[in-house]
């Protein structure tokens, strides 16, 4: 084949160096048609990377009045707010869930009330934690990780198997406020969500 | 004539001779039955190619209308059998390319000059698997989205590229519409058209290498065409799975969960398939997980990729020993592993329990779709709406620290610690009758582990039977009937609307009983008569709207003010700012309404053509 082409009459030496040349450029210039197309095809395809990010603004809520809560028995709150699902808004959603355990202790006034919250979501996959009632422990359902109600996670020893969560529960920032009208007090959380799997708590962005 | 008009399309094309191969293929050691597995695995897949392409046609990629397309498809004319063929064809998919795997190693197929047709069709098998996942989680349904959320968490949980494929495959952090339009894509886009391409490639290596068969039987046959004799042998396969195929599609169809919906949790479990890895990840824990769904997969691969190449090593005799160890370990270790997944499933009361109650609110789905319409927010708000699916979550989460809700059976929603009444059947008639019952009352179902048990309802009651016997006994009991059949009307439950109408002379004697004789009205206020403030109000005792109130505020002068009231919150006081109540409005309905028993009910004549306004009636329990 190669050789019935080179032998073609039109030609000769001088058209070689040419020939050359405009191969270069055909290539060049399929190249060039190739990205116009592949260049904003792939950051197309990264958009949830490199697009509008929606920003995670913590959602900071009351969940729960002061006096509703029960010591040391851990109660679950829904966190509502708007939940942007690509080109949909659903407003007052529930967004996420909390647990929420009022530390023991006699304080005079909630003012200084102790309280923990944890994310719901378990660090290791993100399944919804439950409550053992029976172990008086965190239980996640997907793959039996167990956590304290202190939201640290329960060893493999006394758990007589391995435990399948990275960290500890995810602790989100909590305090008791009072009501400026009403004078009453309320347990404020601030939720926010972290990345699964890993030992830290890095936040999701 | 026909061969004139196909004599003219030859001396254009000369598809005569581009056929050629296929038409004149010779097997050179004659048909056989172990050759059937690639033919038929091949049409299956063109089974799935055009179940698919027919699917696409209604199927609508967006959380509010993945579950709404897929039900209108379970509709449509033939659609459910349509559905169920794409389903267990790609079971069967999965299932036929084990088989053809484990026949290809004992023959040693993979030798050269094969390789490529080995290794096109080793690569083969994770796009069928990838195929599966982005499938299964199209219909929006309540496995299939907890399914790919976990597996994009798995994804996410790889070193380095892990959450860059997580965040482009999910779309973001959430699943929701571009999940599925994502996978709507690579499921009807990018993997097929790999798939095909890959098949494309792997077949035409075949026709070139033909299809060996050193180490299984019939080898010593004469050489016979393809065409009609291996055809047969394929066809008649190809017939019994098809058939199962149409079988299992025609009488069980492809399930259909309910609508995802975060508030509904459930123990998400991966298909049959991918047990054994779910398995092997328990054994794997913290950073050290993606061992188990990443390296342990890969390394058998390349161990796969790389046979050709080993099995040279070894003499014709230990090779074939070796492949059938790795036949034996491979089927083995996924048949030990799936076997202990499903094993540890099946002890486990919480595991059974969820997929029971997953499988009862699929039904409901399913019922409150084809009964009423699916609004536009999706199928998803129909369940949001339902009292008797809503009911028992929030009343798990918002009574169950004190009350139970558990029927004489002893099933449904038990409090940990019970302190107040059972509201099974509340405002029932035999739930107002345990009430003026000595011993009832003051037992755990009722006021027992309250209060009030020291109160003067119970002593009352009990001072009312003092040395009561005997005929005096059967009286009393009887008025008290009457007493519970009164208040029980004022529920107006709509269970027992039909006996409301026809007891109506007992009722009315009940009303003047309670006025006099018994005098209830001493503490309690009815119909104008008694004070209100000493004991709940008895006029419309266990209506919507005594509920609604009495939630809402117990404290309330209606109710148990001061100091009558035990430990109940008011879950819905606060009128100005409804959201920072416990209860917001709508919870709070739909909590009263399941009480009461009040939800949608299909009656036996609701068609689709003509949707019944939802008429609640009492479910029979
Ligand atoms: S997701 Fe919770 S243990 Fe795996």
């Amino acid at each position: 084949m190669n050789e019935s082409i080179s032998n073609l009459p039109g030609l000769d030496a001088a058209s070689m160096n040419r020939r050359a040349a405009l191969k270069w450029l055909s290539r060049l210039m399929a190249s060039a048609c190739s990205a116009v197309i592949a260049i904003p095809g792939v950051s197309y395809i990264l958009t949830p990377l490199l697009g509008r990010r929606d920003q995670h603004a913590a959602v900071v809520q009351r969940v729960a009045r002061w006096q509703d809560i029960p010591v040391s028995r851990p109660m679950q709150f829904p966190i509502v707010g708007n939940r942007r699902d690509a080109w949909t808004v659903h407003p007052d959603e529930v967004v996420g869930r909390v647990w929420v355990v009022r530390q023991p202790g006699q304080s005079a006034s909630p003012a200084e009330g102790q309280v923990l919250a944890f994310s719901t979501l378990c660090p290791h996959l993100g399944c919804a934690i439950q409550q053992d009632a029976k172990s008086g422990q965190f239980v996640c359902p997907c793959h039996k990780a167990a956590f304290q109600h202190n939201g640290e996670k329960v060893s493999d020893q006394k758990l007589g198997r391995k435990n399948h969560a990275p960290r500890g529960l995810d602790a989100l920032e909590c305090h008791v406020v009072q009501d400026d009208t009403t004078q009453e007090w309320w347990v404020e959380v601030t939720y926010e969500k972290f990345e699964q799997g890993l030992t830290k708590m890095v936040k999701k962005v | 004539m026909i061969d004139k008009v196909f004599d003219w399309l030859d001396a254009r094309t000369n598809y005569r001779e581009i056929l050629a191969p296929v038409r004149n293929r010779v097997l050179p050691h004659g048909p056989s039955w172990w050759f059937t597995s690639g033919s038929c695995l091949l049409w299956v897949f063109v089974i799935e190619l055009v179940t698919g392409f027919l699917l696409m046609m209604t199927y609508s990629p967006s959380t509010n209308s993945a579950w709404a397309s897929v039900h209108f498809i379970e509709q449509s004319s033939a659609g459910a059998f349509i559905r169920g063929v794409h389903y267990f064809a790609s079971h069967t998919l999965i299932i036929l390319f084990g088989f053809h795997v484990v026949r290809v190693l004992i023959a040693g197929a993979f030798r050269a000059p094969r390789e490529l047709i080995w290794i096109t069709g080793l690569f083969l098998f994770p796009l069928i698997l990838m195929l599966a996942i982005t499938g299964n989680p199209l219909s929006a349904g309540q496995h299939g989205m907890a399914q790919i959320e976990v597996e994009g968490n798995i994804i996410g949980s790889t070193p380095v590229i892990g959450p860059i494929l997580q965040r482009i495959l999910i779309g973001g952090d959430e699943v929701g519409h571009l999940t599925l339009t994502h996978l709507h894509f690579l499921h009807v886009a990018l993997l097929p058209f790999l798939v095909i391409g890959l098949l494309v490639l792997h077949v035409t290596q075949v026709y070139k290498h033909g299809i060996t068969n050193d180490n299984i039987g019939e080898t010593s046959q004469p050489a016979m065409p393809y065409w009609p004799y291996q055809t047969i042998r394929n066809m008649t396969v190809l017939a019994i799975v098809v058939g199962t195929i149409a079988g299992l599609a025609w009488t069980r169809g492809a399930p259909l969960d309910a609508p995802a919906d975060p508030n509904l949790s459930l123990m998400p479990r991966p298909e049959w398939y991918f047990r054994c890895l779910f398995e092997l990840r328990r054994y794997f824990t913290g950073e050290w997980e993606f061992v188990a769904t990443l390296i342990i997969p890969l390394t058998v691969m390349l161990f796969l990729l790389s046979l050709p190449a080993i099995d040279r090593v070894f003499p014709r005799r230990a090779s074939l020993v070796l492949r059938s160890l790795i036949v034996v370990a491979l089927v083995g270790s996924w048949a030990g592993l799936t076997w202990m997944s499903y094993a540890t499933d099946w002890h486990d009361a919480e595991y059974l329990a969820s997929e029971s109650d997953s499988s009862d609110l699929a039904d409901r789905a399913r019922e409150l779709a084809d009964h009423q319409q699916i609004p536009p927010e999706g199928a998803a708000a129909l369940l949001h709406a339902d009292p008797k699916t809503q009911g028992p979550l929030l009343f798990a989460r918002h009574c169950a620290s004190c009350h139970s809700h558990v029927d004489p059976q002893g099933k449904g929603i038990a409090a940990a610690e019970p302190s107040a009444p059972n509201l099974f059947g509340f405002g029932t008639t035999t739930w107002i009758e345990g009430m003026l019952d000595p011993e009832r009352i003051a037992s755990v179902h009722y006021l027992g582990k309250t209060e009030l048990a020291e109160g003067e309802m119970v002593s009352k009651m009990q001072e009312m039977f003092d040395g009561v016997e005997g005929d005096e006994l059967t009286k009393l009991r009887e008025q008290l009937h009457k007493v519970a059949r009164t208040l029980s009307a004022e529920a107006a439950l709509p269970a027992q609307s039909e006996g409301d109408k026809q007891d109506a002379d007992v009722i009315a004697s009940g009303a003047k009983l309670l006025a006099g004789k018994l005098h209830c009205i001493d503490c309690h206020h009815f119909r104008e008569q008694g004070e209100l403030g000493t004991a709940p109000d008895l006029d419309g005792y266990g209506s919507r709207a005594w509920l609604l109130g009495m939630i809402s505020d117990p404290q309330e002068k209606r109710f148990y003010p001061d100091d009558h009231n035990d430990r109940m919150p008011s879950f819905a006081k606060d009128q100005q700012h409804p959201d920072r109540n416990l209860l917001n409005p709508r919870e709070l309905q739909l909590l009263v309404d399941w009480l009461r028993g009040e939800w949608y009910v299909p009656s036996a004549s609701t068609t689709l053509e003509s949707p019944a306004t939802p008429i609640p009636e009492m479910a029979e329990r």
